[in-house]
């Protein structure tokens, strides 16, 4: 595989023009869907152990940019350049699939960072000027790809595997990172399996959301935010764990900006394909009258762009943890 | 493609210079160069080189980040890192970069502001950041 890789790397300029013309017929042509409502949230993975084809990857590193491609040769190891190219081919595939009759070309699409280093789409460069603009946000670990998208509002999401241990205590790890309130409601919890599961629930709920927040870690130390569980019913404060998928309430100890105010964003936390949390973070639809917040309405699909596209929303590949319907 | 006298370096057609009191003499294309803007572009090389001269950590101090980052990756002993090796490349993630900072929070007895530890990206700048926070603690 190293190998094929230096060849890619040298070819990529002379291969790129050839794939372009037989883009839709070297292979099935990405399917289109519709954009997601403004109350909607879809959300696109990829297993990378999924991906064996070499020809394939060679047919993802010809939609990335010169700048994209020399990321991915930065990274250290055949595994994580795989990695890293399938997370770029997810996000231009997944983005370019909301154009009208797939007429964006995936490596048409430029993409910047906002004045905080958080990604988005250039959409200047795309044809459709009448295009609402969508947002997305991306995440990995080892064994998953997520990339998800909105409509008109920011959204940050995390997916950790569920069986990560973390190299440091977790009570001494959350100490450091969580708010105290947090630290109180782990250190309730006898089983240390059970403790570890809720805190990397925790960090990928905590992570959605400074991700949505689009200004980096810095702007929302950890530290300074709790998050936690409440039915709008009972109104008392859960250990999470319970059965019935539930709305979160967000609460924000001693943060400085009025304008991030808790209860405007909103959270869904799932179990995905079996192996993975997943949290998603979104701002929440304002027209919904300030009533509570409705659960978030997201749609799931398993892919590997070119080859196949699954909806995985009610099966097994999702569960509801809470904030879902 | 010009020379600039004063350096070695030399640029390709895409920069845009804003040329401010400055000459162009036709044939030997001498420029000089008054605008810091885009003058940190072209000389990325040279920056760099200045700051690691300038604060330079401990070759023990570079070590024993490295042996903290090598355990939370779990790389095997057979990868080299280098100052210069970036977390983020070894396939370090923001939940793995936290537990580093921690662990060298705990190895050299300092505290790490949030804002500080978004700039560790590589080993260098860990090491040194280190030596910054130690150094103030004596």
């Amino acid at each position: 595989m190293s190998w094929l890789w230096l060849r890619c790397r040298v070819n990529f300029t002379m291969n790129i023009r050839c794939c372009q013309r037989n883009f839709c017929a070297a292979s099935s042509p990405l399917v289109p869907v519709p954009l997601p409502s403004p109350m909607e949230t879809h959300l696109w993975y990829l297993v990378p152990n999924e991906v064996k084809s070499d020809t394939l990857l060679n047919q993802y590193l010809e939609l990335l940019s010169p700048c994209e491609r020399e990321n991915v040769f930065r990274m250290s190891g055949d595994q994580l350049r795989k990695r890293a190219l399938l997370a770029r081919a997810l996000v231009r595939t997944t983005i370019s699939r909301y154009q009208t009759n797939c007429q964006i070309h995936p490596r048409s699409l430029k993409f910047r960072k906002n004045i905080f280093g958080k990604p988005e789409v250039d959409w200047q460069d795309v044809d459709d000027r009448h295009l609402p603009p969508l947002h997305f946000n991306i995440s990995h670990s080892s064994s998953l790809i997520a990339c998800g998208v909105t409509m008109n509002s920011p959204i940050g999401i995390d997916v950790e595997e569920k069986q990560r241990k973390l190299k440091n205590n977790i009570l001494a790890f959350a100490r450091r990172y969580f708010s105290p309130y947090e630290v109180e409601l782990l250190t309730a919890i006898s089983d240390p399996e059970f403790q570890r599961q809720e805190l990397i629930k925790l960090w990928t709920l905590k992570e959605a959301y400074v991700k949505a927040l689009g200004r980096g870690f810095s702007a929302a130390p950890f530290k300074t935010f709790t998050i936690r569980f409440r039915t709008a019913m009972e109104g008392g404060i859960h250990v999470s764990g319970h059965r019935d998928s539930e709305a979160f309430d967000t609460v924000i100890d001693s943060f400085d900006d009025p304008k991030n105010l808790a209860n405007n964003w909103q959270f869904a936390l799932l179990d995905l394909a079996g192996s993975h949390y997943a949290a998603i973070c979104t701002e929440k639809d304002r027209t919904a009258g300030g009533k509570g917040t409705l659960p978030m309405k997201l749609t799931v699909w398993r892919t590997i762009p070119f080859v196949e596209d699954e909806c995985v929303s009610g099966t097994d590949a999702v569960v509801a943890i809470a904030g879902l319907t | 493609m010009a020379t600039v006298s004063t350096t070695s370096a030399s640029f390709g057609v895409s920069l845009k210079p804003c040329f401010k009191n400055n000459q162009v003499t036709g044939g030997a294309s001498t420029l000089k160069m008054v605008t810091a803007g885009w003058t940190k572009n072209v000389f990325p090389s040279l920056r760099t080189s200045r700051f690691i001269v300038c604060c330079a950590a401990k070759p023990e101090t570079v070590q024993k980040v490295c042996e903290i980052v090598k355990k939370q990756l779990a790389l095997s002993d057979e990868i080299e890192l280098t100052p210069e090796s970036k977390f983020a490349a070894l396939g370090a993630d923001s939940l793995d970069t936290v537990e580093i900072v921690m662990g060298l929070e705990e190895e050299f007895g300092i505290s790490v502001e949030e804002e500080s530890s978004q700039n560790i990206t590589t080993v260098q700048e860990a090491a040194d950041l280190i030596e910054k926070l130690v150094h103030k603690k004596a």
